[in-house]
């Protein structure tokens, strides 16, 4: 492209000519501001055709644009909601409802995929052989096989072939798995016994934040270490216990017990939840693992070893030298994994459990043609969890991150 | 005075090595240290290899032993094992979609087009590499969609509603990720731009199709995007999921670029700038060539889940492979339930495609990792 030139060629042909310097097009500032200009009007035409496309389709197709369907009677049944829904309920409702049950595998997917993913990750580094390619089996088959087809799988593949009702696997007789999904005992708190040990609960944990910043001021004071972990444990056990006694145990365990083709009582998880839970814990865990062992991996081995040499237990150094250095860079990484479980579990779709986008992007999209009030809304309601999580890991960050001197 | 003390030089000859002691080398020492090195890691190991020997005989006569290799319809799984007859029933609709068997051939030209430009990518010599594979990749898209569709080359025509199977699963990818490379590129440029309108764009762009699920995206592309042309311009349905996976894309990618653009040193800039150069003759002769190096491991990562993604296509009902094995598992004359087959040999596919992929990302980072080796 470029032929050799004596330094002097080059000079001469690369000084700006007087006129062509002081031209305005060639002001680095005028130029920058010609251009936005340019992609400005350009993305305004495109807004402005999109959008008129958009209302003359929408008035040849005859459907009324607007929030106002919202209040209209849904007129279908939602197979699994969180709070009380009929059929005569609102869309507005079901928009709730889809909510609702989106935030419930969203929250039990990031709590198992955190656990998996820590325990896969931390096994990576155990001296045990076999411990060691568990991990790496473990990380690599659930990483490589798109989600969708491990969501189907569990659903129709290993859920299906579960017994019927009738020969229910159980757990002594509290606990049944069954092809209709799982039941679980439930506990019925009576009267005003039951607040109270609920009250008392709320208290523990917020005494234990108070514990453990009392805890760390006496130690930068004055040196000496406090059992923080184990008096929290026992306090988050603990004084509900206490609180329980004192009031006479005012709690009633409910058993599920078979009746007909079906169970009274009881908790029961529908199958199109275990396969969803299941499934983004399993697919996220993976990928949670891999950050844990890469953050395990991004610290020094100097650091293990200046631990050592100071003569620090094997467990303190874990705790106290890896661990927080390790998380430097595992936060980051939880941050998009939370989020991409939030985003994955639409997937929902598949296997027609009722979240948010398929109870109101898909069915209720259907009934009403309101394509772009529905996706719209899902949308938003998808960028506010996903920036909540955001905001809450880098709070987090915040934490553990190094302080610049 | 001469000195008169002669002898023969001493060689030096070092006492031959003694062996390592039998505790530290050889397979039983090998199984001492990383199977059985403590009580709790004994019993830990015992546990698994008492679980694997009870799992592992029945998975294999599952799959091999006890299977059913041959027939050509479900009478033929006699035995308890595998119905893998299922699977070789239906393997030309898992790979080919509907797509008329007499015309297979430019389905399989089409892949061998891409893998061809892969790999001449790779083998080119470095001087005129990207210079040659940049072009080829560009146009390749619109060679296969030639070719697969056939009214431009005068072959005959195939209706997108016949494309399917794995192949499309592969091409729709690969083609969405080619036109979104430019894309993403300009995305990633605005984005660092000084030019504050155009990096607030970029930005909002960027954000907007990374923080949407997929899958959203597919409703609008399946749902809004009709509505989006004038009144009575039919968009074919192929064509709207693809226009959808390039703008998913393009927003990934230009992350990636961003964090390419960030790892090359500024005295590559200032170099750049002392020569002379324009701002696209820097950014396209001397910043990109790197951006694309120190990037790759990236686009692979990005492309890995880009081709898991492409299953999704599923639930706005485009024949890709899943939705052609949840059709053959509904089919009557198949109702024997032979889900697990399917699952296994469609996750098999994916993982041995996936897993290689992120082998070579892995090789590629380790190669240019020149500086941090140990």
């Amino acid at each position: 492209m470029f032929k050799q030139k004596t330094t002097e060629q080059i000079k001469a042909a690369t000084r700006p000519t007087d006129t062509a310097a002081h031209a305005f097009y060639n002001n680095p500032k005028y130029r920058a501001l010609i251009y936005q200009i340019l992609l400005v009007t350009g993305l305004l035409y495109f807004f402005y055709t999109i959008i008129s496309n958009t209302l003359g389709n929408l008035e040849a197709a005859g459907i009324k644009s607007g929030f106002g369907f919202l209040s209209n009677a849904a007129g279908y049944d939602v197979l699994m909601s969180l709070i009380p829904f009929e059929s005569t309920n609102s869309y507005m409702r079901v928009f709730i409802v889809g909510f609702l049950n989106t935030i419930l595998v969203s929250a039990l997917g990031i709590f198992f995929a955190t656990i998996l993913g820590f325990i896969f990750g931390v096994m990576y580094f155990s001296k045990n052989w076999l411990i060691k390619k568990l991990s790496v089996i473990y990380v690599e088959t659930f990483r490589n096989i798109p989600l969708l087809l491990q969501i189907l799988f569990w659903y129709s593949a290993v859920l299906a072939s579960l017994p019927g009702v009738r020969d229910s696997l159980s757990l002594g007789e509290a606990v049944f798995l069954s092809i209709r999904g799982l039941v679980i005992p439930k506990l019925i708190g009576q009267g005003g016994g039951s607040t109270f040990v609920y009250i008392v609960l709320v208290l523990a944990i917020i005494g234990i934040f108070i514990l453990r910043s009392w805890a760390k001021k006496r130690q930068d004071a004055t040196g000496q270490q406090f059992p923080v972990f184990y008096t929290s444990i026992a306090m988050i056990l603990g004084l509900p216990f206490v609180a329980a006694l004192l009031t006479g145990f005012p709690f009633v365990i409910e058993y599920p017990v078979l009746k007909g083709f079906g169970f009274n009582g009881g908790i029961t998880v529908i199958p199109e939840l275990m396969a969803l839970t299941l499934s983004l814990s399993i697919y996220t865990g993976a990928f949670i693992a891999e950050a844990v062992r890469a953050g395990i991996q991004a610290v020094p081995h100097g650091q293990t070893e200046a631990a050592r040499s100071i003569g620090m237990k094997e467990k303190k150094i874990m705790s106290l030298i890896v661990v927080p250095q390790a998380m430097r860079v595992i936060v980051p990484l939880l941050n998009s994994e939370y989020q991409s479980l939030v985003k994955n579990s639409t997937l929902a779709a598949a296997i027609a459990y009722p979240d948010l986008f398929n109870v109101f992007v898909g069915t209720a999209l259907n009934q009403t043609g309101q394509a772009i009030e529905t996706i719209f809304m899902a949308i938003i309601v998808y960028f506010a969890v996903n920036m909540l999580i955001s905001f809450i890991m880098n709070r987090f960050n915040g934490n553990v991150e190094l302080v610049g001197r | 005075m001469s000195n008169t003390f002669k002898s023969d030089p001493i060689e030096f000859k070092p006492t031959a090595a003694l062996p390592a002691p039998k505790s530290t080398v050889g397979p039983i020492a090998w199984v001492r240290e990383n199977l059985f090195p403590s009580i709790s890691n004994t019993l830990i190991t015992l546990f698994i290899v008492f679980i694997l020997i009870s799992l592992i005989p029945g998975v294999i006569d599952w799959m091999f032993i006890s299977a059913n290799w041959s027939g050509t319809n479900q009478e033929a799984c006699v035995s308890d094992g595998a119905c893998w007859v299922f699977v070789k029933a239906w393997s030309q609709q898992f790979f080919y979609g509907s797509y008329p068997t007499d015309q297979l051939w430019r389905v399989n030209l089409s892949l061998i087009l891409l893998f061809a430009v892969i790999i001449l990518s790779f083998t080119l010599p470095a001087s005129f590499r990207l210079r040659v594979s940049i072009p080829l990749f560009l146009v390749l898209p619109f060679v296969c969609i030639a070719i697969l569709d056939g009214r431009l080359v005068g072959l005959d025509f195939v209706n997108t509603d016949l494309w399917g199977g794995f192949s499309l699963n592969v091409l729709m990818a690969a083609a969405a990720i080619i036109v979104a490379f430019p894309f993403s590129f300009l995305w990633a440029l605005g984005r660092r731009s000084n030019m504050p309108l155009a990096r607030s764009i970029s930005v909002i762009f960027i954000e907007f199709f990374r923080g949407v699920p997929v899958l959203a995206l597919f409703f609008m592309g399946s749902v809004m995007l009709p509505l989006f042309f004038a009144e009575g311009t039919q968009v074919d349905k192929l064509v709207r999921v693809w226009i959808v996976l390039i703008f998913f894309m393009s927003g990934y990618m230009a992350e990636v670029f961003r964090g390419g653009f960030q790892a090359i040193p500024s005295g590559q800039y200032e170099a750049a700038d002392s020569v002379g150069l324009s701002y696209w003759q820097k950014t396209l002769l001397i910043i990109l060539p790197q951006v694309i190096k120190v990037s790759m491991p990236n686009i692979l990562a990005t492309f890995v889940m880009l081709f898991k993604n492409t299953v999704f296509l599923l639930i706005i009902g485009i024949p890709e492979v899943l939705q052609l094995l949840l059709t053959a598992l509904s089919n009557s004359n198949w109702l024997g339930g032979h889900a697990v087959e399917g699952y296994v040999f469609v996750g098999v596919i994916f993982w041995v495609c996936c897993f290689s992929m992120s082998l070579l990302s892995n090789k590629i980072e380790r190669d240019l990792d020149t500086d941090k080796r140990d």
